[in-house]
């Protein structure tokens, strides 16, 4: 909780150069491997253009014209508060409505000013901080998986991320440890024009269990601003992770996430993103399953009205037999809003046996509102069992017509079908408080816009 | 003599998107508290009339009118007659999945009495009207209709009709797709709602005579081709089941 120092003027930064990358890991006194590691994502990213809409994967989300990464400044220096009351009013309230949690950390601009762990969980060794204190603090671990699933190869804003990213969150559950509720996760921008820069690691090993909530927010912004994350999520043997990801930044926000997961022998992930805020809001998530009789679900949900502009890419990545993946992704697209799903399911050679299934479904609510899904399927091995589907489609008008008949009015009945619709979604996570907490996020986003 | 509770005069409707006319002129009045019988063979227009009564967007009324209380109720929409009193028992029950059957009950009661229902009031209310139709508590859980069995959505549909007390209840085909035993645990059911509501109109229509067995009307009328052709008492309908519709419609062509 001491990462405080000069802080940088905007000037010296905000175009993401190689001497604020020198600055940044001077100023934060890092070790040669971190400063190695961010000199050579930073040679990736100025490397790397800026995506085009010939990539396929940037098809329909024409980032260029939606993003300048010269126009953001660095996200600023936050001074750490005693306890989640000192907490800026926006987040505090977001703090104050989520249910129980074990544990919580709170990163605000460019720094971790929050964490809390009880001594119970430290005492079983459950290791929950800032990734700038763990780096410091417990260099083996986080050099044995930092940086391993997200490589500065994973695309421009990988690289962006790993050469740039500061505060982050850093969870490590030991062998056998086992915590039923959710850790807490918040990252909060607090200013327009800045570019804020978190990062999530979570290590789980063998037989651990564990949730991890991870909340992005703002105010609405008067200037645009950019959020750059990636998080790393490994599951050892038989580990249990449960991570769900809700981004609710304000208006003005371009979110772009980087996230990879690794589920080894017999461990379960289930993830879920949801995403109702930010101008553009984009989730490039790939799960492996690298070791036999491990199983991910991929959970997702989107509603989009206004402008908005979600894209979700995601990769079911089988590499081991005998695994299994499902993947469910809804979305409700209203006004002119916008969403692209694209996702794909990659069983290599060796992975026999592999049980994998994706759905995509689409909710279109009015004229100016599209969704383009594309699914696919890259299959290497003949024993699988395998399957995509994908619809985009209006309300059933029998529903609506049902709930008119019961003398509700039709913006409710709508919102209710749409609430239904994203029922089977939630009832996956094996969350009962924070579905609850989805619940009403869902309503909320449904209130003003139908 | 006081107002009908629901006049249809004339009344003319087509199928809005190819402009089929499936009702010809239909003319019909209820008086609160009556219990009317439609009966017809299929594709008479028994259930299209149903629909029409509670506005359902895919037919058009193209002659006549509909009257509630003396209102026409044309230019209301489908929530608005909800409101003013119209209940359909639909003889499909829609599913929809994600909302729970007492999320669907309250969201209702909200809507027709303009206030946030008491959740513990409601919770009792829909228990004990639950028990009343031996459904388990459990269902109020479930999604509305989700993975129901036939009888299950019929019944769902009596425990709407006790929550949400309508002045007329139309029930479109109610026994269509129950054993003997939901038939009367259901029938069962629409009699202790009427015996609580006495003011309350009931439109049965149906197919078979057999639900009248449980439920007397006091008026019965027959429905062929768009049009009611013959309207007569409780006796009529067990005519009916014995001699079958030909037998009126030569009748009424004689």
């Amino acid at each position: 909780m001491s990462d405080t120092s000069t802080a940088i003027t905007p000037a010296d930064v905000g175009v993401f150069t190689r001497d604020q990358v020198e600055m940044l890991t001077a100023r934060k006194l890092e070790t040669d491997w971190l400063r190695e590691q961010r000199m050579r994502a930073h040679a990736v990213f100025a490397d790397t253009p800026m995506p085009s809409t010939r990539l396929e994967d940037w098809r329909y989300t024409d980032i260029k014209k939606l993003l300048r990464l010269d126009a953001f400044s660095f996200a600023e220096e936050r001074v750490p508060v005693g306890d989640a009351e000192g907490l800026l009013a926006g987040l505090r309230a977001r703090v104050d409505e989520a249910g129980e949690a074990s544990a919580r950390l709170a990163q605000v601009d460019a720094s971790v000013v929050l964490r809390e762990l009880p001594d119970d969980l430290a005492a079983q060794g459950v290791i929950f901080t800032s990734l700038e204190a763990a780096a410091r603090e417990h260099p083996e671990l986080v050099q044995k998986h930092f940086g391993t699933a997200v490589t500065p190869d994973d695309g421009k804003f990988a690289a962006l991320s790993s050469a740039f990213w500061t505060g982050g969150a850093f969870l490590y559950v030991p062998k056998d440890v086992q915590v039923e509720v959710p850790f807490r996760v918040y990252r909060w921008i607090g200013e327009g024009g800045t570019a804020a820069l978190g990062r999530l690691l979570v290590v789980a090993e063998a037989g651990a269990r564990v949730a991890v909530v991870e909340e992005l927010g703002s105010d609405d912004l008067g200037k645009a601003a950019l959020s750059v994350g990636a998080a790393e999520i490994f599951a050892d043997d038989s580990a249990v992770v449960v991570y769900t990801q809700v981004q609710r930044y304000g208006r003005g926000v371009v979110h772009l996430a980087t996230d990879r997961l690794v589920a080894g022998r017999d461990a379960k992930i289930t993830t879920l993103y949801t995403s109702v805020g930010a101008d553009v809001s984009r989730a490039d998530v790939q799960c492996r399953l690298v070791a036999p009789g491990s199983h991910v679900d991929m959970l997702g949900l989107y509603i989009a009205d206004g402008t908005q502009h979600f894209d979700n890419q995601t990769l079911q990545d089988h590499v081991a037999p005998h695994a299994s993946s499902n993947l469910l992704f809804k979305g409700a697209l209203n006004d002119t809003g916008r969403s692209v799903f694209r996702g794909l399911i990659r069983v290599h050679p060796k992975a026999q046996r592999t049980d994998a299934y994706q759905t995509n479904r689409n909710l279109i609510l009015s004229d100016g509102a599209r969704a383009d899904s594309l699914p696919n399927l890259e299959i290497q091995a003949d024993d699988v069992r395998c399957s995509h589907a994908a619809t985009v489609g209006q309300l059933d008008e029998e529903e609506v017509f049902y709930l008119l008949s019961r003398g509700i009015p039709k913006p409710q009945a709508v919102r209710l079908v749409v609430f239904g619709f994203f029922g089977e979604v939630l009832e996956q996570l094996p969350l009962e408080g924070v579905r609850q907490e989805l619940l009403r996020v869902v309503e909320r986003k449904l209130a003003p816009s139908l | 003599m006081a107002e009908p509770l629901l006049k249809i005069t004339n009344l003319h409707a087509e199928i809005a998107e190819d402009g089929t006319e499936i009702l010809k002129g239909v003319d019909l009045q209820l008086n609160a508290g009556e219990i009317h019988a439609i009966m017809g063979p299929n594709g008479s227009g028994k259930s299209t009339l149903s629909k029409v009564i509670s506005g359902h967007p895919a037919y058009e009324v193209t002659d006549g009118d509909i009257l509630l209380r003396g209102e026409s109720v044309l230019d209301m929409q489908p929530d608005e007659r909800a409101r003013a009193g119209v209940f359909l028992a639909f003889q499909y029950p829609v599913e929809i999945p994600g909302v729970s059957v007492a999320n669907l009950m309250r969201t209702a009661l909200n809507a027709k009495r303009g206030e946030e229902v008491d959740i513990f009031d409601f919770q009792e209310e829909l228990e004990g009207r639950m028990a009343m139709l031996e459904m388990d508590p459990a269902f109020a859980q479930r999604s509305v209709n989700d993975g129901f069995s036939g009888g299950e959505k019929k019944r769902n549909e009596i425990l709407q009709l006790a929550m949400l007390e309508p002045t007329l209840a139309v029930m479109d085909e109610t026994d269509s797709g129950l054993d003997i035993d939901a038939l009367k645990i259901v029938t069962a059911g629409i009699n202790k709602i009427k015996a609580e509501r006495q003011d309350m109109a009931v439109l049965l229509i149906t197919h078979y005579q057999r639900m009248l067995n449980y439920i007397t009307p006091d008026r019965v009328h027959v429905m062929v081709d768009g049009r009611i052709i013959r309207s007569g008492g409780a006796e009529l309908a067990l005519e009916l089941e014995e001699r079958g519709y030909d037998w009126v419609r030569e009748e009424v062509s004689a």
